[in-house]
């Protein structure tokens, strides 16, 4: 008994080390001598004097396409401009807490100036743990203080998506040929339901009479994000049921939602989000990729991190929205060139404040 | 062959009953649910595009529930299933993209499986080590591994990234067949009880289905063939049920483990690469999302039958299609569960299974009264109605589960005396 005992420890720990290798930062660093050194992680070869700074993924993490890369982008430029160093970790599916905690402790303890937390899931973590390091400053994308006591060291990196959403609910709007639009959200929580609530807001704005299919993948569980098998299956049902524009903002299920636009046919389109996928998207997803919404999770990292360089970090709350160009669409694939004109018609009047873009469904 | 040379005449009449039973409950089952969509007028219920989804998403369970009841007849408890799976969804994505054909990516995705499968048959066979400790870290394995392989492999491929590698070919796909898709679908359309419900079923697997849904049924119906009618599944499954007297008539108790396991290990990877090929175009990490284990659960409330484990899988992933593809008909399901139990009440009743039938007539009646009194589902309840749903109609529609007897116990050569 004592052998069985021995052994499954023994194999238990050597699962723990593995899953370790694979999820952390460590993974993957010998990479193979034929990679080219561009699509290198930078945090793997970045040893400048500059900053060091710590950026802390969302589940999906680097190379999810979407959210978690846009943030690298700014991390990436960052550290090149200011000849820095970085660490990264990334949170996991289902993970509690004090993960999240133990995460940021760690980088602040290896000597990270600048935290940035990639999402508003590290609020809590973020809030428990900058006041025992005051000498750090920390960022919080899509972030929020959860209590009443001001962090001097915290910024919050808010963005107005429900603007971005709006603009490419115009565009849907005139696009349709249908009358019946789709929606697909990968988690229904008050941050995704902001999407929703500008994208029916800008499509009801451009045509009234507009039928619009929301489906949502998961109620609370994160994984919603992750799971583009489900995203194809709510997808297809909208298109299924006679849409014919679909707006995902599911984060990595929303390849499934490309999918299903291209199995549906000529003449059926997806809309992106946070980044331009149809830059990252494949041949024949490009062909029906109306545009995105852009959520400029890169210039916020990178602004943040420079006011950290520049000895004046930023605190507080900063929101990017349409007026300082945080938020937007994209026009890659040229399929809204003719409504273009349209489209920026809206954008003004938001900016001007004609039109109050509403945050709740 | 041997079984029923064997086995006397009445032993063949009960299992005669016994298939025409599973017609039967088939047949009924599409009446009810046709009777539900005329009377909560709620099409989408059986839809061509609703069952196909459905199809799509319970292939993945079943090969999961299939892996498992490999393993489980053969004695080994196989909660690495997961991980298997996750396994399979790297393997299908790079065999895939390095050689072009998704039928190759297949078999590395039961290649993937089959080592995950190894470890747990080199762990729990050869080493005797706990079932479920194995599993667990076969689960953690897969996860790593995977997760290190995407990144250390895609990360510079045309469509990959460290955690994706998409715009892979698929199997192909049979868009229809000419006389029967065309008929089927208009015959749907026309939305009549029971007739309407059925030609979309046939509409449904005779258009726009991927050939690979196709094997995987085709397993599935293989499986059990092999495990009750030859001489190699019975011997598999004496050693689940007892692997002493199994030993003492000259089985090779070991082998037929290791032999179950890797299967086991390869069709929970097949279902990976389904994920990876059919139910999304490309691998992503992490995107089995628990369904190795749902496949698990399929096959134990199916009581470790091929035809239970089908319809668990069948349940689980009908009610997950229809509730993402339309939030109200989540609502009508209701109606749909209520009427189900009350059927098996009344089955109860007739059969004088007094405290079987209350069992059942208490929450048919308690679904059928929040039915009436409600419009919709809160959403908050919406996506745990598979979960719910599938738990209902297997754990209360089958009463008597029994496991093979030496599931999960160690077993050491020799033990036998």
């Amino acid at each position: 008994m004592r052998r069985l005992t021995k052994l499954s420890a023994v194999a238990a720990v050597a699962a723990l080390a593995l899953a370790g290798c694979g999820s952390s930062d460590s993974g993957g660093s010998d990479g193979g001598s034929d990679k080219p050194a561009a699509s290198k992680d930078v945090c793997k070869t970045a040893k400048g004097d500059g900053p060091k700074i710590g950026l802390a993924y969302d589940v999906g993490g680097r190379g999810d396409q979407s959210f978690n890369d846009s943030a690298y982008v700014g991390l990436k430029k960052a550290v090149e401009e200011f000849d820095g160093s970085c660490v990264e970790g990334e949170a996991s599916d289902g993970e509690p807490e004090s993960a999240r905690e133990d995460r940021l402790r760690n980088m602040a303890d290896s000597g990270a100036t600048a935290i940035v937390g990639v999402g508003f899931a590290y609020s809590d973590s973020v809030n428990a743990v900058a006041p025992d390091y005051p000498k750090v400053n920390f960022a919080i994308v899509d972030g929020f203080d959860p209590d009443t006591k001001p962090n001097d060291n915290v910024a919050y990196l808010t963005f107005a998506a429900n603007e971005g959403s709006y603009l490419v609910g115009v565009a849907a709007a005139e696009k349709t040929k249908t009358g019946t639009i789709g929606f697909v959200g990968g988690v229904h929580n008050d941050l995704i339901k902001g999407f929703e609530a500008g994208y029916v807001a800008g499509a009801k704005a451009a045509k009234p009479d507009i039928k619009v299919d929301v489906a949502y993948i998961q109620e609370s569980d994160l994984k919603g994000f992750g799971d583009p098998a489900g995203g194809k299956a709510a997808a297809t049902g909208e298109f299924d049921k006679g849409a014919d524009v679909v707006y995902h903002a599911s984060g990595a299920s929303g390849s499934g939602v490309f999918d299903a636009a291209v199995e549906a046919g000529d003449g059926k389109w997806a809309i992106g989000v946070d980044s331009d996928q149809y830059l990252t998207a494949t041949t024949a997803q490009k062909a029906h990729i109306l545009t995105s919404a852009l959520k400029r999770v890169d210039v916020a990292t990178y602004d943040f991190i420079k006011t950290v360089n520049d000895g004046k970090p930023a605190t507080s709350y900063t929101t990017y929205d349409l007026k300082n160009d945080g938020v937007g669409y994209a026009t890659s694939g040229g399929f809204i060139d003719d409504i273009k004109s349209d489209i920026d018609g809206y954008k003004a009047k938001i900016v001007s404040g004609e039109i109050k873009v509403p945050t709740k469904p | 062959m041997t079984t029923t040379t064997t086995t006397p005449g009445p032993v063949t009449r009960v299992r005669n009953a016994a298939r025409a039973n599973w017609l039967f409950i088939a047949l009924g089952a599409v009446a009810v649910v046709s009777l539900v969509r005329i009377v909560t007028d709620t099409n989408d219920l059986t839809s061509v595009g609703t069952i196909r989804a459905a199809i799509i998403a319970t292939c993945p369970i079943l090969m999961a529930g299939l892996g498992g009841l490999w393993a489980e007849r053969a004695g080994v408890v196989n909660i690495g299933l997961e991980g298997q799976m996750v396994l399979g969804t790297w393997g299908a994505a790079f065999f895939t993209y390095h050689s072009g054909s998704p039928w190759v990516g297949i078999l590395g995705a039961a290649l993937l499986g089959m080592i995950g499968g190894l470890l747990h048959a080199i762990a729990t066979v050869t080493f005797g080590v706990d079932h479920i400790v194995s599993g667990v870290a076969i689960n953690l394995i897969g996860v790593g591994a995977t997760t290190y392989l995407a990144e250390a492999t895609f990360t510079d491929l045309e469509g990959g990234g460290p955690r994706q590698l998409i715009g892979l070919p698929t199997p192909t796909t049979i868009d229809r067949i000419p006389g029967i898709s065309g008929s089927a679908a208009d015959l749907a359309d026309k939305h009549w009880f029971f007739i309407s419900d059925v030609a979309s079923f046939v509409a449904a697997l005779t258009t726009k289905i991927s050939l690979l849904s196709l094997v995987i049924f085709a397993l599935v119906v293989a499986s059990g063939w092999i495990l009750w009618k030859t001489s190699f599944g019975l011997r598999l499954r004496s050693c689940g049920e007892n692997p002493q007297a199994a030993e003492t008539l000259g089985v090779n108790v070991y082998l037929y483990k290791y032999v179950a396991v890797l299967i086991s290990g390869a069709m929970a990877g097949i279902g990976g690469g389904f994920l990876a090929l059919v139910a999304s175009s490309g691998f992503s990490t992490n995107q089995t999302n628990g369904r190795g284990y749902i496949g698990l659960a399929a096959m134990i409330f199916g009581n470790w039958r091929p035809g239970g484990l089908l319809a668990g899988a069948l349940t689980f992933g009908y009610t997950d299609s229809l509730r993402l593809r339309d939030t109200h008909a989540v609502h009508s399901l209701l109606l749909l569960v209520a009427v189900a139990l009350i059927a098996i009440t009344v089955l109860r009743v007739v059969r004088r299974q007094i405290a079987g039938a209350v069992a059942m007539a208490v929450p048919g009646a308690a679904l059928l009264v929040w039915f009436l009194s409600t419009d919709s589902v809160p959403r908050d309840f919406t996506s745990m109605t598979p979960y719910v749903t599938t738990l209902f109609v297997l754990a209360l529609g089958t009463q008597r589960l029994r496991m093979p007897a030496a599931d999960g116990r160690p077993y050491r050569k020799g033990s036998a005396g």
